[in-house]
């Protein structure tokens, strides 16, 4: 990488947490890397790209493609190994730097392969090694690290987690130590990360745009200073860099000497228990950061300070519960932390250690209860509608932010779940991204690079057999190798509303607006698409064509009036050839149609009688393999599952009936009251339909 | 044997798209133009136009990615290793090109691959380019942007954002030097374009179709005449198209000279800061354009009017929905803002 394209570290104006928290794994990389989260354009990808610049030297195998640290023997590589056993390995100083794995990257390339070359050329099974082996003991950088393919994070996870990465492939067999720095960077807007990725950060930072003037004016003028001449830059930069790679060296040099006290230590214990975090990676990281934090800072034994400064960085994205106010809730962790310190120093350890437990206990209890609030149907059916009454009925901009709010932090869990099974699906079609490669027995999109390395090792075998040809490569039929292509495809939620007068009773409206909404804030990070089919008067309108735009909907959703009456089967036709539609354009698309009404068709679009169309077209949405679900929204009953729905025998006594609950047997859904279901609920319905139909 | 192009001084209407493209030439910094509209707003013809237009630039003659001799510092590794080796490099000139990227290109394609006849051949390992080398320092235009598929968006994202590609594929590890001016058209009718992307254009603009009767009927018998005669129809119009090339040579000879005052930079930053919109980008975008403008006019220092005439283009697209609306009122209050910052 050209790192003469970046700003100089100390250059880069304010982001302190971010920096600090680069600097601290450059000093100590067991910290376990750190992940950076935030807006865009908030030099994020900068900062790291400029700290390969500061990273200190380490000792290491001359003539070894993975680096190995001569002085742990457990971490060596198969060659050395089998070097040391027959002497002394030679050592070199080698600085530490940073790989970058861009998201195009392939699997092959990841992991390592078969060097095509030497194969062909040679007929030598050699191995070539991929990102991972040049990551060994160096910085692995993933910008955009939430966009990587789900394949290729299992491929990362499992090297990061075993510290060596195992390749089987094109007939070889190769082991090679692993142990990487790995920094990510993210902008949670595009999309969240999965958990066990998450975990694997030692540390996490927030970034977000300064809002003070005069820092903004800053990097404006260093922005122009860097794009006229970036070696003026360099070279005023320049002996600010040089103290601050002396700094780095010089604590890097003092880790082994910093003092863990005791007391420090059973505090981190305690308060790791207290943020309620899962595992011990927690306490370890955090123990680690502030041994970093103290090395930085010039002394030798770990303070309070240091560990607060630790904790923050390092429990952001481990806590259960969602953080809140941060300073304020950073000045409490203070104080608390200064009494339990205090506390501790007074009391001998295994008093401390019961006490810590006990109170863990307590906390975890509470933080659980917490984070399920707002997302069991069964809580919101415990109290009805009361989400729905907080409406201010006029604002829109209220309805999205109460909305959003309610479902932010738990649904996202549920809904990656979901959505990491779901949506990307092996694609059959020549699109999306190639991946990796398989050996099938029609192969129709030829992987030409795995085609050539399969073919290699054979190439000299090959040429002898035919010496007619010795220059070129032979390929026979079972080199052949399949391209495996990802193409992520979303859901197309199709809520078709009804917009008749009725619904205006009781903010039935603003329910259903404010439920669409929250979806759509979902949709787009999974990108899922909605689309919305508003009927009312005497006939039905495309209100919102398919989009996983927030913005565009939300103006949509504004504009939709209500009143007149019920062309129940206008809006279902509607949404059926909406649906056909999207379908033609990609085949691949799972429609869900969600219909919000109370069901009383009254204008017909045939010329019969409106229920009856209705009904048959309910049966054609069924037949098209559509999946379903129907809110009723004058019902307030609950929807278990067993609920009797009356079957509708005659057409004059519809009214007595429950329509809704027909339709939804027709349409093969399930049936909801719009009032037992706060928004929330709402949306859980829809997500578990997804679930339900998407994993059968 | 060159093509004929439509004439840029031809194209009726449409003076903020113009504009915007011609801020983007003279300062390919500024992060290039995403252009909202429907079909049949001259978009196109604008970009492909406007390339003709442009000064040549200094290039190392046998680069594949048209390295800058003069810039050491953004040089592809092969070009660095012939400064390292001694070498003194060829110099050439080349025109800007604008390099399309279909929206069903595949990924090999965009970021590049493995050269598939060498590998068979002979067994040699070797890159070949895609549309991102192509891009360097061209102009790639993407059609349709919001179409593009989400895989695609985040290579080009990648790209962008750092200037550089990075390709670790099919046994490839390489990087090269991928700096260009975006320039993307859409519909919004046909959906939105993801915020990531939608802030690495520098700037926006809507076109609309042409109401005025009269100027409508300008563009099509403008059009019947280039279709039928183009050579003429060029030659109608090539003094102005020269005019408007020596324009923007001449304003990026003066850019650097422009003086920004700090008032006007501080009214830009609590402009922004008020709108709460996202990240550094809309400051850096804002002063840059703005001082593309003054360099375009030929004033000596960029003033407020500047500042007016480029916001709308920098931030309709960076202002989240509820702020939108307040837009107008702020963009109105920004000459007092400054006014009373310079006076401070």
């Amino acid at each position: 990488m050209p790192f003469e394209l970046t700003l100089p570290f100390s250059a880069i104006v304010g982001q302190e947490q971010m920096k600090k928290a680069l600097l601290l794994n450059a000093i100590d990389p067991a910290i376990g890397g750190v992940l950076i989260r935030g807006d865009r354009g908030t030099a994020k990808s900068s900062a790291v790209r400029a700290l390969g610049r500061l990273l200190p030297d380490y000792e290491a195998v001359d003539q070894c493609p993975y680096r190995c640290d001569p002085a742990i023997p457990s971490r060596y590589c198969d060659e050395c190994r089998r070097r040391a056993n027959s002497g002394r390995l030679p050592v070199v100083r080698l600085p530490m730097r940073i790989v970058e794995l861009p998201i195009n990257a392939s699997e092959d390339r990841l992991v390592g392969s078969i060097d095509i070359e030497a194969a062909v050329r040679a007929g030598t099974r050699r191995f070539q090694p991929g990102v991972l082996a040049e990551a060994n003991r160096n910085l692995l950088y993933v910008d955009e690290v939430n966009l990587l393919d789900d394949h290729l994070v299992d491929v990362l996870l499992d090297a990061a987690a075993m510290g060596i990465n195992v390749v089987e492939r094109e007939g070889m067999s190769v082991t090679h130590p692993a142990h990487f720095i790995l920094v990510g960077t993210m902008n949670p807007e595009e999309g969240e990360l999965r958990p066990q990725l998450l975990d694997r950060f030692g540390l996490c930072v927030e970034v977000t745009t300064p809002t003070d003037i005069d820092q903004r004016l800053r990097v404006m003028e260093l922005e122009r200073e860097f794009l006229d001449n970036p070696q003026a830059v360099h070279r005023t930069a320049a002996p600010r860099e040089l103290e601050l790679y002396d700094r780095l060296q010089a604590a890097t040099t003092r880790l082994d000497l910093v003092q863990l006290p005791d007391a420090i230590r059973s505090l981190i214990a305690r308060l790791c228990l207290d943020g309620s975090v899962a595992g011990h990676r927690a306490d370890l990281v955090v123990a680690r950061t502030a041994r970093a934090i103290c090395a930085l800072r010039g002394a030798a034994l770990v303070e309070l300070a240091d560990v607060l400064e630790a904790l923050e960085l390092a429990l952001a994205h481990r806590r259960r519960d969602a953080a809140t106010d941060k300073p304020e809730q950073a000045q409490e962790l203070a104080s608390r932390a200064a009494e339990q310190l205090a506390q501790i120093q007074a009391t001998t350890p295994t008093e401390t250690a019961e006490a810590a437990r006990g109170e863990a206990t307590q906390q975890e209890g509470a933080s659980g209860g917490e984070s399920n609030e707002g997302w069991t149907t069964a809580e919101a059916r415990e109290s009805p509608s009361t989400e729905a009454v907080d409406v201010e009925p006029d604002t829109v901009i209220q309805l999205r932010t109460f909305a959003v709010k309610k479902l932010d932090l738990p649904r996202e869990r549920q809904a990656r779940r979901a959505a990491g099974k779901r949506t990307s699906t092996k694609s059959e079609t020549k699109r999306g991204r190639y991946v990796r490669s398989s050996q099938t027995e029609k192969v129709t999109d030829v992987a030409f690079d795995a085609t050539v390395r399969a073919a290699a090792p054979h190439q000299l075998r090959r040429r002898q057999a035919t010496p007619d040809a010795p220059n070129q490569l032979q390929l026979e039929s079972q080199d052949l190798r399949q391209k495996v292509r990802e193409r992520k495809t979303g859901n197309l939620i199709v809520f078709v509303v009804d917009a008749s007068a009725s619904m205006d009773a009781e903010q039935r409206m603003q329910a259903t607006k404010g439920a669409i909404l929250s979806l759509l804030r979902h949709a787009y990070v999974r990108r899922d698409k909605v689309a919305l089919v508003a009927f009312s008067g005497r006939n039905a309108r495309v209100a919102l064509r398919p989009t996983s735009s927030v913005d565009l909907a939300e103006r949509r959703l504004e504009r939709l009036n209500i009143g007149g009456t019920t062309p129940l089967t206008h809006g279902l036709m509607t949404a059926l050839k909406l649906i056909k539609t999207e379908r033609l354009r990609d085949p691949r698309v799972y429609p869900l149609l969600v219909l919000i009404s109370d069901g009383r068709g009254n204008i017909s679009l045939f010329g019969e009688e409106p229920l009856l169309e209705a009904q048959r077209t309910a049966s054609q949405i069924k037949q098209e393999g559509i999946r379903a679900m129907v809110i009723d929204s004058t019902r307030d009953f609950s929807s278990q599952p067993g609920y009797p729905r009356n079957r509708v025998t005659s057409l004059y006594g519809a009214y007595a009936f429950n329509v809704c609950g027909d339709l939804a047997e027709r349409l093969g859904g399930r049936y909801y009251g719009l009032f037992d279901l706060s928004q929330s609920a709402i949306v859980d319905s829809v997500q578990r339909e997804m679930l339900r139909t998407g994993s059968a | 044997m060159e093509r004929f192009v439509y004439p840029f001084s031809a194209i009726v209407g449409q003076d903020k798209m113009k504009l915007a493209l011609i801020l983007n030439a003279i300062h390919p910094a500024i992060g290039g133009v995403l252009i909202r509209g429907e079909k049949g707003t001259g978009k196109s013809t604008a970009v492909r136009a406007l390339a003709r237009l442009l000064p040549e630039l200094a290039v190392v003659a046998d680069c594949p990615y048209r390295c800058d001799p003069d810039a050491p510092e953004a040089l592809c590794s092969d070009c660095q290793d012939r400064v390292a080796g001694g070498e003194a490099l060829p110099r050439g000139r080349r025109r800007m090109r604008v390099v399309e990227l279909p929206i069903n290109a595949s990924e090999d394609r965009v970021v590049g691959a493995i050269d598939i006849e060498a590998a068979i051949k002979s067994g040699e390992r070797r890159f070949e380019p895609g549309v991102l080398a192509e891009a360097n320092r061209n102009i790639l235009y993407v059609d349709e942007v919001n179409l593009l598929d989400d895989h695609l968006v985040d290579v080009l994202l990648d790209a962008a954002a750092m200037g550089v590609n990075v390709v670790e594929r099919e046994g490839i590890s390489i990087w090269h030097p991928a700096r260009f001016i975006l320039v993307g058209t859409m519909n919004p009718e046909e959906g939105d374009l993801r915020p990531q992307l939608l802030d690495r254009f520098g700037l926006t603009v809507d076109v609309e179709g042409i109401k005025d009767i009269g100027q409508r009927v300008q563009i099509v018998e403008r059009r019947e005449e280039w279709e039928s005669d183009p050579a003429s129809f060029s030659q109608r119009f090539a003094d102005q198209d020269a005019e408007i090339g020596t324009r923007i040579a001449e304003a990026i000879v003066r850019f650097p000279h422009v003086v920004m005052p700090a008032g006007i930079l501080r009214a830009l930053a609590e402009l922004n800061v008020s709108l709460q919109v996202d990240g550094h980008r809309a400051d850096l975008v804002g002063r840059k354009a703005s001082q593309a403008l003054a360099a375009y006019r030929g004033v000596p220092e960029v003033g407020v009017p500047e500042v007016n005439e480029v916001a709308d283009m920098v931030l309709a697209h960076r202002v989240k929905a509820g702020g939108r609306r307040e837009l107008g009122s702020v963009t109105q209050s920004l000459p007092s803002a400054s006014r009373a910052s310079r006076s401070s």
